[in-house]
């Protein structure tokens, strides 16, 4: 049985926002059957995601936190895995980093080290949330445009597709609402949206094996 | 040679700074910010005027959405 574990703090705005999105592929994973490894808020830590990581072996993890080019971070921004420290620790995984950058210099790092696979973005993970909103994900029509497409992409890999195939749905997405923001007339800000999911799109990328899936992991 | 490559530098962070003035000023952008703050309009042209390093990366993906938007990169297949 695969292992799925999942690091998700929740401790300010922009993190309770990848926290809500992430509940369902939380619920996906245990659907499906996997061991899901759920640590969130406070659990997200360097001890207990290091330590699970050693000990568990996990086939694919999620990291949702804020980042660097050579880290990514969990509960109060304590930095989990940097490229200097302890990167060979993602060895044999396929790791997606939802955080700004750790492709850039973590990811190439991981590989060498031995991961499956890294995928994450080369620049800073962005998104817009909705005025209107007051900071509630489910009701944020923007934050929605930006976040769905990474929740295609790891969907897409809990189901078994290989992470070339995801990234190219993932991007598809992006794509089609970075359209929708650059011509829709419902809402008057929306262009101004549009340039910042650019720099998701361009940003996404896979480092190592892009043929591996969970099923070959 | 150097002057040229300096005022292109300038040019690109007044078409940055250009476009975000058009935006209505609650636009709400995270972007960057260990805090995990959200950006508000005047505070992404802030960046971009003192050139720090979030402003630097907001010039860049400004310029770059607009050259694939103008190249047609962007259009649905």
């Amino acid at each position: 049985m695969a292992r799925v574990l999942f690091s998700r703090p929740s401790h300010d705005v922009t993190l309770s926002y990848l926290f809500y999105y992430s509940r369902e592929l939380v619920d996906l994973s245990e659907e499906l059957g996997y061991k899901t490894i759920n640590k969130e808020k406070e659990e997200a830590n360097r001890k207990i995601i290091t330590n699970l990581i050693q000990k568990q072996n996990p086939n694919l993890i999620m990291f949702n936190g804020h980042g660097g080019d050579a880290f990514v971070c969990g509960h109060k921004n304590e930095i989990i895995i940097s490229s200097k420290e302890n990167p060979e620790i993602l060895i044999n995984s396929i790791t997606y980093s939802l955080s700004c950058s750790s492709a850039s210099i973590l990811g190439h790092e991981a590989v060498k080290k031995g991961a499956k696979c890294f995928i994450g973005y080369e620049f800073d993970f962005a998104f817009g949330k909705d005025p209107d909103s007051e900071a509630v994900p489910k009701r944020d029509r923007i934050a929605k445009l930006f976040l769905e497409p990474s929740n295609l992409l790891f969907k897409s890999i809990l189901k078994g597709k290989t992470i070339k195939d995801s990234i190219t749905k993932a991007k598809q997405k992006m794509k089609e609402n970075i359209w929708y923001l650059s011509t829709t007339d419902s809402f008057p800000e929306a262009s101004y949206y549009a340039p910042f999911l650019f720099g998701n799109y361009s940003g996404l990328i896979a480092l190592g094996d892009e043929s591996s899936s969970i099923k070959t992991n | 040679m150097i002057k040229e490559e300096i005022d292109l530098k300038e040019l690109k962070k007044e078409i940055a700074i250009e476009r975000l003035r058009q935006a209505p000023p609650n636009i709400k952008i995270s972007f960057g910010a260990g805090d995990g703050k959200f950006l508000n309009r005047d505070e992404l042209i802030e960046q971009v005027e003192k050139d720090t390093e979030i402003g630097q990366k907001i010039v860049k993906i400004q310029l770059e959405y607009l050259k694939a938007f103008k190249r047609g990169l962007l259009t649905p297949e």
